[in-house]
């Protein structure tokens, strides 16, 4: 049953168990969010998606990141205290990682002209700690290689004993998802490194052209997964991938008739859920060997 | 003559009492010794061996108790040992007293004068605590037990009237009228948030799911407050019955205790009750035969501030770091593991067997309109008789502070009392009239919390307050969101500076923006009420900021390098104590003459104020 | 190292801690307070077969081990110096007697002087405000300390000379 409320004053048709920021990005209204993933649990850390919602005639500043929409309520992004609120999130944030281009960026959208906190910090990279690539890795892959060490101020991401950990799987998805472009992958010749956090594990290339495609940990999971047959999505690149897909069309006489052969062998486009991992609808793409296989993050 | 069976039906537990009753009843003597953590570090423990091992060889047909009691709330005078029947009251007990005690006192039964407590001020005597003033204007409802019953004692418990209250509810009460009587009550909760107990209790009767689960914060984070250790101390079966009352009207089935780590004996005595009270039936499966069963975990912190927050409790209690979540689906509905869940302080589960007990009109007849019943508070700093008070909401700050507190020590001018801890803020005399009363607290731009009051006086650098607790809270911080794990560390360091003498004009606008942005983004109330001591000081005590930013000069003369010490050249009698003393060798003069700290040598450590004893070196 | 390779006394004393609390991953914070009680601090063995035990990841073992106080990863020294910086210890004189002590043994909160004799740990509250300031070594208190007596307390635990280094025993 849709829901309906207000954000700015527009009515907008939201779906029961949705947040206000979702209800917002598919209405079109532009909320700042640092911390946010489709993919991941809402955390709520960065704050910089708070607005003010009214409910019962009162009215507070809440994040949409998890704040559930529910008929009738009021929502505004626009007002003093919400850009009051974000400004100085963002001037904090600013102290921290003052050369991030993406904070930057964001910074001069919301109308902050040049930090004027000093650090205040002895970390050196550019990590607002927005516990995506921890969350994500628990979470959705299931590994919990990387988690929050220490707490306060001087908190950090890392692998457990500050070393090469064990549970990588050296799927990429900490790169993937990470705001600041901080998290990479490094492919080496015979392993893949995921930047800064130490943990390296063998690549898996493609059989074909030698292009590095994901690392070998998770190319054994998915093939796990996936079974015998469709166990070329991890020895393959995406350009041969495509070649060989042709190759065995043209053989087998069903070219041009892709929708068919697609309709008979279903593409299995949904991870499988870890026990703590909330019942979520299949995300769009986020777990499909070709995005990892990639190396690219989002900016 | 303790009943070992488990009992299984209310009349078995009244017959028991009666026993006990009766038993005590009988004209003996009772040796109270306290052994709670204060007077235990003076020595009460050396005290109650003595005190063991004398009575043990007195003649036979002279039949004496000793016992041990929790916190009598007199910390400044412990070690306290009272003997009963007629209430004697002695102070400041050493193990050499315990011969003179019992020969004078126990056998003959005259006091021993010099150990009853002599007001400072009207230089009377008292016999009992009844005379002391530090007694008589508190209502000691919840510390009913501390100081007179055994804490490892269920029997003891028993015969005061314990567990007659989880009886009547379990018998004569359905779940919603209990929870009907909290509401009527008013009882707010006393752990700092002061949200009205019934109404939570009602929402998670109400959540759906069958599991629901109790919890107990025992986490007592505050610095300066030890009210709820005392309880879980001196008092541990008030805390196990007001759970079990609590879970029955809420649907529970499991309850947790959760004990910061720093109170290795408050785990001790709840470890030994709840095995006692399992034991007598009055714990576990069908508690006293009325087919209700609720059992309690002890669960221990690790060591952090933050898991006094409801949610990063819970989270602890799942093995995981204490991080606090977004409360817009509350805990009642989805608490630990998801399930419905009632987190309530220490204080305010000991509250639910006295309000079953005496029905809540009665204790709705008690405080302000607002706040109703008795609040504990650990009444500690510049102040003449620190200790555990407790009294009814609605008494002024003053009253606390000047007739139970005995007023500030050493002829000082009393500055501001802190209330809340780092969450609160403090309050200066104009306003020492306010009642103890959760909403009129927060008008004053303080708060209630847990029950902290700490008093300062004139030597009492406020700038330095707000520091300590800034710093203190940037410590604790978990770091999970930004305005609080970077804006703390951002105003702890702007504090320094100016408490260092770097202070820039601009400073305190800073300070005062940092503050908002805490309190509209933050997380938690950790960081939300963070900027209370900043803002409290800044408020109340905007001159001694100026101060220190403007003139580079502390004007409590606490902040080091931002005052000069200096000797008195009409008192000071040359005897070289001063000179002697100076690491730096910043002190010079001739013997008998007066003498003269050289400033661009002194490093202002102080040596030399400690030293003289003519009273003749002065900060400036 | 690996699992397999560990001394078998961690082992032991990881399975029985774990035994103890009944395999229940919410006691993991006793669990290891429990064995940190017994080694004096949380040996990486004992917190990787505890992980193992529990079948819980290793990276949360080493999340909790750093974000609690009460856990310390590294070996501690002979003796615990517990100074209280509560409110009220600390407005009266808790804070000189804490820079006294981080000159007079060379050590920050937390830290191991370097013959390993003392680690300093300041917290912020020992519940006992009537007697402030108040400092423990061990589990022994020290009330109403004054900064002239620090040298003498720690002397009677074998410190003896300036900056770290033991003169006496």
């Amino acid at each position: 049953m849709p829901i309906r409320l207000t954000i700015d004053g527009q009515e907008v048709e939201a779906q029961e168990g949705q947040t206000v920021l979702e209800a917002a990005r598919e209405a079109g209204v532009w909320i700042p969010a640092l911390c946010h993933h489709p993919a991941v649990s809402p955390y709520g850390a960065c704050r910089l998606c708070l607005v003010e919602v009214e409910v019962r005639g009162r009215r507070r500043l809440v994040t949409s990141c998890c704040y559930p929409v529910a008929e009738g309520l009021a929502v505004f992004t626009q007002t003093e205290k919400v850009m009051g609120a974000r400004r100085g999130v963002m001037e904090l944030l600013l102290a921290r990682a003052p050369d991030s281009p993406t904070l930057r960026e964001l910074a001069e959208k919301l109308g902050v002209t040049g930090p004027r906190l000093p650090k205040v910090t002895r970390a050196e990279r550019d990590c607002i700690l927005c516990g995506l690539c921890v969350n994500v890795c628990r979470e959705v892959m299931g590994a919990a290689a990387i988690s929050f060490v220490e707490r306060g101020v001087e908190r950090e991401v890392g692998p457990p004993f500050d070393e090469a950990s064990e549970a990588c799987l050296g799927c990429g998805a900490c790169a993937a998802v990470c705001p600041m472009g901080t998290v990479d992958l490094q492919w080496h010749e015979t392993e893949v490194e995921i930047v800064p956090f130490k943990n390296r594990v063998p690549v898996v290339r493609c059989r074909e052209c030698g292009k590095p495609i994901t690392g070998l940990p998770y190319a054994e999971q998915i093939k796990a997964r996936l079974g015998e047959r469709l166990a070329p999505a991890v020895e393959l690149c995406p350009t041969c991938k495509r070649s060989a897909a042709a190759l065995a069309q043209k053989k087998a006489g069903t070219a041009g008739r892709a929708y068919v052969h697609h309709a008979k062998t279903p593409y299995p486009d949904q991870a499988p859920r870890s026990p703590e991992r909330p019942g979520r609808a299949s995300e769009p793409g986020a777990h499909s060997p070709d995005r990892c296989s990639q190396g690219v993050r989002a900016k | 003559m303790a009943i070992s069976r488990p009992i299984t039906c209310v009349e078995d537990l009244q017959r028991w009492r009666e026993e006990v009753d009766a038993r005590l009843r009988a004209d003996r003597i009772t040796v109270t010794v306290c052994t709670g953590t204060g007077c235990s570090a003076k020595g009460a423990r050396a005290v109650f061996k003595a005190m063991g091992e004398a009575l043990a060889e007195l003649p036979e047909g002279l039949s004496v108790e000793l016992k041990p009691t929790g916190c009598h709330g007199f910390c400044e005078q412990g070690p306290i040992v009272v003997v009963s029947p007629s209430n004697v009251f002695y102070q400041n007990v050493r193990e050499e007293d315990v011969p003179e005690i019992i020969q004078e006192t126990v056998v003959k039964g005259l006091p021993v004068e010099r150990l009853l407590y002599e007001d400072p001020v009207t230089g009377e005597v008292a016999r009992s605590s009844s005379e002391i003033p530090f007694y008589q204007k508190q209502m000691r409802l919840v510390l009913r037990h501390s100081g007179n019953k055994d804490p490892g004692s269920i029997e003891d418990y028993i015969a005061g009237g314990g567990y007659a209250s989880l009886a009547k509810a379990l018998t004569e009460m359905s779940p919603e009228q209990i929870v009907a009587e909290v509401e009527r009550s008013g009882l707010r909760g006393r752990g700092g948030g002061g949200f009205p107990t019934g109404r939570k209790w009602r929402s998670c009767r109400e959540a759906h799911g069958e599991q629901k689960y109790v919890i107990c914060n025992g986490d007592e984070g505050d610095p300066g407050a030890f009210m709820d250790r005392s309880i879980m101390e001196g008092d541990p079966h008030a805390v196990i019955e007001g759970m079990t009352i609590g879970a029955y009207a809420i649907g529970a089935h499991q309850g947790f205790v959760y004990v910061r780590n720093e109170y290795p004996l408050a785990v001790e005595r709840l470890r030994k009750a709840l095995a006692d009270a399992r034991e007598h039936g009055l714990l576990g499966e069908n508690i006293l035969g009325s087919g209700f069963s609720f059992d309690i975990q002890i669960n221990r912190g690790g060591g952090a501030f933050v898991c006094g927050e409801s949610t990063a409790l819970m989270a602890s209690l799942e093995g995981r770091v204490g991080e606090p979540r977004a409360k817009y689906i509350h805990t009642v509905e989805v608490g630990l593991h998801g399930k419905p869940t009632t987190l309530n302080n220490v204080e305010t589960w000991a509250n639910v067997p006295v309000i079953i007990d005496r029905g809540a009109d009665w204790f709705a007849s008690i405080g302000t309109e607002g706040s109703k019943g008795t609040k504990v508070f650990s009444l500690v700093g510049k102040v003449r008789n620190t200790g555990l008070v407790e009294v009814p909401m609605g008494m002024t700050l003053r009253e606390i502070v000047f007739e139970i507190g005995g007023g500030i020590p050493g002829d000082k001018q009393f500055k501001a009392v802190q209330t809340g801890g780092p969450s609160g803020g403090c309050i200066p005399e104009e306003h020492l009239d306010t009642p103890v009363d959760f909403d009129q607290l927060w008008e004053v731009g303080s708060m209630m919390g847990s029950g902290g009051l700490i008093v300062m006086d004139e030597d009492t650098c406020m700038v330095n307050v707000a520091r300590y607790f800034t710093g203190f809270l940037r410590d604790e911080s978990c770091g999970k969101c930004v305005p609080c794990r970077e804006g703390l560390a951002q105003m702890e360091r702007i504090l320094t500076r100016v408490c260092d003498g770097e202070g820039q004009e601009g400073d305190v606008e800073l300070l005062l923006h940092l503050c908002d942005v805490l309190d509209a983004a933050a997380l938690c109330a950790l960081g939300s009420t963070a900027s209370n001591p900043v803002r409290s000081t800044i408020r109340w005590f905007r001159e001694e900021y100026d101060e220190h930013i403007r003139e580079r000069h502390c004007p409590a003369r606490e902040c080091r390098g931002l005052f000069r010490y200096e000797i008195l050249a009409e008192t000071c009698t040359g005897c070289g104590a001063c000179r002697r003393a100076c690491p730096e060798g910043a002190i010079s003069g001739e013997r008998r003459q007066a003498h003269r700290i050289d400033q661009t040598k002194c490093v202002n450590c102080g040596a030399c104020l400690e030293a003289c004893r003519f009273d003749s070196v002065v900060k400036v | 190292m690996t699992i397999e390779s560990a001394p078998p006394d961690y082992r032991a004393a990881a399975e029985e801690v774990v035994e103890r609390y009944r395999r229940n991953p919410g006691f993991l914070i006793p669990m290891l307070q429990d064995l940190q009680q017994e080694f004096g601090y949380l040996p990486r063995p004992a917190v990787e077969l505890v992980a193992q035990s529990l079948d819980i990841p290793l990276s949360q073992c080493y999340a909790v081990a750093t974000f609690y106080s009460s856990l310390t990863l590294v070996p501690r020294g002979k003796h615990l110096l517990t100074l209280c910086l509560g409110t009220v210890c600390y407005l009266k004189g808790g804070k000189e007697i804490a820079q006294h002590i981080e000159r007079e043994l060379g050590v920050k909160p937390g830290e191991t002087t370097e013959d390993r004799l003392f680690t300093y740990q300041p917290v912020n509250c020992l519940g006992a405000c009537a007697l402030a300031p108040v400092m423990m070594v061990d589990d022994t208190y020290y009330e109403r300390v004054k900064t002239s007596q620090i040298r003498k307390i720690l002397g009677a635990y074998g410190w003896g000379g300036e900056n770290g280094k033991d003169g006496d025993q």
